[in-house]
């Protein structure tokens, strides 16, 4: 008797598992697209509220999980030409270069130092990779309604194979479109950041978030990237993706 | 105790100066080896802190000697599974060219990923404005709280420092906080982006080193033999406290100096305590004889007198503890900055620190000394006659008996002592222990000797005092033969180190005039033995392109492990070499062995690396490099003095290959026939001047800035001449006090029969200048067993260097008028006291 309820709770949870699993999918197969271009802005506030701002040019080819992205920075003139190549992997964390043009040089971003800040911001250099499903186990704790709209409440911790710097994140994903509307990391039970999707709009007929603020709570300061000039599906070129196209320029 | 109060304290207070005397020996004994062994502990653990605290929470450090290694080995080390985090670096020490401020270690590192190895606790919470300028920006740089407060800089404040790219402005994006990491290198530390870095120092593509995290639940052991394997033999994976080691293997000449130079401190020191007591015991011989008709045994004489010795060492060492440690904090910088230019050990002296261990050692070896040095006249003392002590001048006279047995045994330890010369190590030095004390014992019978055969020249000085004074010495040998021993021994010293000095003078000049025959010297720093900067490849060639060069040699130098232990590689064009460079061959013939290691088929030692390991003409010198493990024949032993550790020379093009190294550490430049030198370093300062940062040194000044070097090395000669002359100042004083004392009737009945002051006087002066002068003959004398065994112990010990045997005839005829106006100072005051002396009171004496 005990057998066969042991039974019917694991498959029941294994279900359930599941049917968490395929919201998160869901979210992934909404957002797709086979290319992304926009300007960023970022606004960094310090605990003392002192608010440096930056922007950046960002572009991506290839879909979640196998995708290749630029980023450069247009703003300030300090950092003007500094750029970013993630080449992210559906097996393993993603590869990660920057060029600085004052140096010449290109630098790796080794795995192990993906906890920290990405260039001043409250963003970690994990947070900008993208997550494939099957590196993560779910949970649906719940409920609970956000700025008006109701979401699911979802647990993700990394497997094994996965290195990251959270024992497991808190998603709220928005019922009625498939989108994140906050997320935060944990590092046991204490908080990490939190990341604050708000500004839905639908571009190209994908719901995006053009505002997303981190919070980073250990040292209490704040990041506001706004997204402007967006496009999907563009026709980008492969090679442009390359180191060799980072040192070149844009 | 009672009879040190009663007897002791009340003679102590009576002569006061005389104590302090008896005290200076074992406060210039100890102070010696506290202040030595202090500095050199300060330096020592200066760098052992540095290394910590740049380690930060690195468990194990990759380096490849000092060569470096390319960028790649980065990726292969962070590939690794027990790997948790890896952070390159890149070590570099600039002078700041401020006044008073030394030297600025600047630490290049990669701000992305090494704050998971070091903290960088900043002043303000973001210590760096903005990280992503701090690393778009090379300009950028966070220097510790200390470095700023001290040079006046604030955040977004400007640094000037000279670069590969000549002067440079740096602006400051962080400060430090004044702990941990910021605290390395006395706290004058700079951080700066390591790509950066390497366009600064010119390292080209290459890293000085890895930090490294372990994974979680991995063992430091394990990840060590992982990264070995993974990495090959040419790099060393160590734990930060293994690579502070380094510095003892580097520094071990300078630490065997320490310990001679303390030895005979100590020594000298004994012999004044033994002059001292001898001193006390002539003068207190009546209140001795009282106390032993009184019925006191000779065991309580002789346990007030060692009683007496073993306070004074108490005091003694107590103040020479407290002086070694301001000497010691006096030396540090300096000796800092010979181990830095010679060794190139980064660290900066933070203060003297007092160890417990070299305290209590000191202690001990006061309080044993000074007891060493009172035992003999506490002996003495304990075997006064009663009757005897009242008849003055017999107390000084070595009976036939004690001279034969002193004779014997100085014989017996000699024949020891050169059956030891065919010894090694331990036994070697024993026997130059035995040869000492050997004619420690006969100093007596030849201080008696060389008396009586400068008589004949002190009575043609002045007939009647001449011979008083001759008379005296010839009279009581033991009364002389303290002060002269000591005498001998610190001269002995002295002229050990004075002619080390002297045969690697000659040695380094005709080795220089042999093979620095390059007519500039193109660096890119402004000492030749700094490894900080380095020109790329391409220098070579912009040089030899410039009117008047005719041939431009690109030098390599770096220090690399042979057997786990450092030398120095020398990796230049042999081809050259072998046209431009007489070659000084101690085994293989030139012809030979030029053009095989020109084909690069084998390396050429230094005769020094070849003593130090045995290394010959035929063997395989086993080389790990970032390559992996090379075995390379040894075509010839040459002599070079490049290195304390030994050389060894290899072509450019192996090195190249092997070490994938690409840059140099300068450029010997050779110009055409009848090309003007000026006109030659104006064209290069234009070409390359204005773009790099450039030294260019002529021969002469190359070989000033060698001996300069040298000159700072033997600067201890200065210290052991000093030390030298004080202890003839003491001794002379204390044994004419003894003399003044013993004789104060007869010089008194000389002048109550008409004998003048001034006849006294000079009695004293010619008695001074007589010991003056035994002692001097006699120190010249052992100080050419001593610097043979100096020598010897170069060779074999310290660093492998072969030196000719040249006596430091110079310097010896030097010390005769020193000594002698030495002699006469110290006899000044003698004097005085033996013509003012109450006449009535002098003749009553006995």
């Amino acid at each position: 008797m005990n057998r066969v309820a042991l039974a019917v709770l694991l498959c029941a949870s294994a279900g359930l598992t599941q049917e968490v699993r395929g919201i998160i999918e869901e979210v992934q197969r909404r957002t797709r697209s086979n290319s992304q271009r926009y300007e960023g802005t970022l606004e960094v506030m310090d605990s003392r509220r002192r608010i440096t701002t930056k922007r950046w040019q960002y572009e991506r080819i290839g879909s979640f999980g196998e995708s290749k992205t630029v980023l450069r920075f247009i703003e300030p003139p300090e950092v003007k030409g500094v750029a970013l190549l993630v080449h992210n992997h559906k097996e393993r964390s993603s590869d990660q270069w920057m060029w600085t043009p004052a140096l010449q040089r290109d630098r790796r971003i080794a795995l192990q130092d993906r906890s920290t800040r990405f260039f001043g911001t409250d963003f970690s250099f994990e947070d900008l990779e993208e997550r494939d499903v099957d590196h993560y186990d779910y949970k649906l704790l719940g409920e609970e309604r956000l700025d008006g709209a109701m979401c699911w409440k979802i647990e993700s911790r990394p497997r094994g194979s996965k290195t990251s710097q959270y024992t497991h994140s808190h998603a709220w994903v928005r019922k009625d479109i498939y989108v994140f509307a906050k997320v935060e990391g944990f590092r046991d039970a204490a908080l990490v950041r939190r990341i604050l999707y708000r500004g839905y709009e639908q571009v190209m007929g994908i719901w995006t978030a053009k505002e997303l603020e981190v919070y980073d709570a250990r040292r209490e300061s704040r990041t506001v990237m706004r997204l402007e000039k967006l496009e999907y599906n563009l026709p980008l070129k492969e090679e442009d993706f390359t180191l060799q196209a980072l040192r070149r320029g844009p | 105790m009672r009879m040190l109060a009663l007897l002791t304290w009340p003679y102590v207070r009576k002569h006061r100066l005389r104590s302090l005397l008896t005290l200076a020996g074992i406060v210039i004994g100890v102070a010696v080896f506290v202040g030595m062994h202090t500095a050199n502990r300060n330096v020592g653990s200066a760098f052992a802190r540095t290394v910590d605290r740049i380690a930060g929470k690195a468990q194990l450090q990759v380096s490849a000697g000092e060569t470096g290694f390319p960028e790649e080995t980065l990726e292969k080390v962070q590939s690794l599974r027990e790997v948790g985090a890896a952070a390159p670096v890149i070590e570099a020490v600039l002078n700041t060219g401020r006044e008073g401020q030394g030297n600025l270690l600047v630490l290049g590192v990669d701000m992305t990923g090494d704050r998971s190895l070091r903290e960088y606790d900043l002043e303000d919470e973001d210590v760096i404005d903005d990280p992503l300028i701090f690393l778009a920006q090379p300009d950028s740089m966070i220097v510790s709280k200390q470095f700023a407060g001290r040079n006046g800089i604030e955040r977004g404040g400007k640094l000037k420092l000279e670069t590969m790219e000549g002067e440079k402005e740096f602006t400051v994006r962080g400060i430090m906080k004044a702990e941990g990491l910021a605290q390395a290198f006395g706290g004058n530390l700079a951080v700066m982006d390591i790509y950066a870095a390497q366009l600064v120092f010119g390292r080209g593509r290459m890293f000085d080193r890895i930090d490294i995290g372990l994974a979680e639940g991995v063992s430091v052991e394990e990840c060590r033999k992982k990264l070995e394997a993974l990495l090959g033999p040419g790099f060393q994976v160590e734990t930060p406290s293994t690579r502070s080691g380094h510095f003892e293997a580097v520094s071990r000449a300078l630490g065997i100096t320490i310990n001679i130079t303390s030895l005979f401190a100590l020594l000298i020191g004994v012999f004044i305590i033994y002059n001292s007591f001898s001193i006390a015991i002539t003068e207190r011989r009546s209140e001795i004889g009282i106390l032993r008709a009184l019925g006191a045994s000779r065991g309580r004489v002789l346990g007030m007198f060692l009683g007496e010795s073993l306070a004074a060492g108490l005091v003694g060492s107590s103040i020479g503890i407290w002086l070694g440690l301001l000497l010691g904090g006096a030396m540090t910088p300096v000796l800092g900055t010979m181990v830095q230019e010679v060794y190139g050990a980064p660290q900066a002296g933070e203060g003297s620190e007092a160890q417990w261990w070299l305290i209590a050692a000191a202690l001990g070896i006061g309080m044993l000394a000074s007891v060493a040095g009172g035992i003999l006249p506490a002996r003495a003392a304990a075997r006064v006659d009663p009757v005897k002590a009242l008849q003055k001048g017999q107390f000084q006279v070595i009976a036939a008996g004690e001279n034969r047995m002193r004779r014997l045994v100085a014989f017996a330890m000699w024949a020891v002592a050169l059956a030891c010369l065919m010894g090694e190590g331990v036994t070697f030095y024993a026997g130059y222990l035995l040869m000492v004390t050997g004619v420690i014992l006969l100093t007596p019978a030849l201080a008696g000797w060389l008396a009586r055969a400068l008589r004949p020249a002190l009575r043609w000085l002045r007939p009647v005092e001449g011979a008083l004074a001759a008379d005296s010495l010839i009279q009581a040998p033991r009364r002389t033969s303290a002060t002269v021993a000591a005498l001998m021994l610190s001269l002995a010293l002295a002229v050990g180190f004075a002619g080390i000095t002297r045969a690697t003078y000659g040695s380094l000049l005709r080795w220089m005039n042999d093979t620095l025959n390059p007519d500039l010297f193109v660096w890119p720093t402004e000492s030749i033995t700094s490894r900080t900067f380095r020109f790329p490849a391409s220098v070579e060639k912009e040089l030899s392109e410039i009117e008047g060069i005719e041939e431009v040699q690109g030098v390599r130098n770096a220090r690399v492990l042979i057997g786990g232990l450092p030398a120095m590689a020398i990796s230049v064009s042999i081809e050259i070499s072998s046209r431009r460079v007489p070659v000084m061959a101690v085994e293989g013939d030139p012809k030979e062995m030029l053009p095989l290691a020109a084909a690069g088929k084998g390396v050429i030692i230094a005769d020094n690396l070849s003593r130090l390991r045995g290394l010959h003409k035929g063997d395989m010198l086993e080389l790990d490099t970032p390559s992996g493990r090379t075995r390379l024949p040894i075509l010839g032993v040459t002599v070079d003095y490049s290195d304390q550790q030994g050389a060894f020379l290899i072509d450019r093009s192996l090195y190249r290959k092997l070490w994938r190294d690409e840059t140099l550490n300068g450029c010997r430049v050779y110009l055409k026939p009848g090309a003007s030198e000026e006109k030659v370093k104006a064209e290069i300062v234009k070409r390359l001047g204005s773009h790099r940062r450039l030294f260019i040194f002529t021969n002469e000044a190359i070989r000033e800035y060698i001996l300069n070097i040298t000159n700072q090395w033997f600067g201890l000669t200065y210290v052991q001449v000093a030390v030298a002359l004080l202890v003839a100042v003491l001794g002379i004083v204390n044994t004419l006090t003894v003399s003044i004392t013993d004789r104060r009737r007869e010089l008194a009945i000389l002048q109550a029969v008409g004998g003048l002051r001034r006849q006294v006087r000079h009695t004293i002066w010619l008695e001074a200048a007589a010991i003056g002068f035994i002692g001097l003959v006699l120190g010249l004398a052992v100080g050419a067993v001593t610097l043979y065994y100096n020598l010897e112990m170069l060779k074999r010990d310290a660093i492998g260097l072969l030196l000719p045997f040249e006596y430091p005839y110079g310097f010896a005829a030097a010390l005769l008028p020193v000594i002698l106006l030495v002699s006469f100072v110290a006899a000044l005051w003698p004097g005085e006291a033996a013509v003012r002396a109450s006449l009535v009171e002098s003749l009553e004496y006995e």
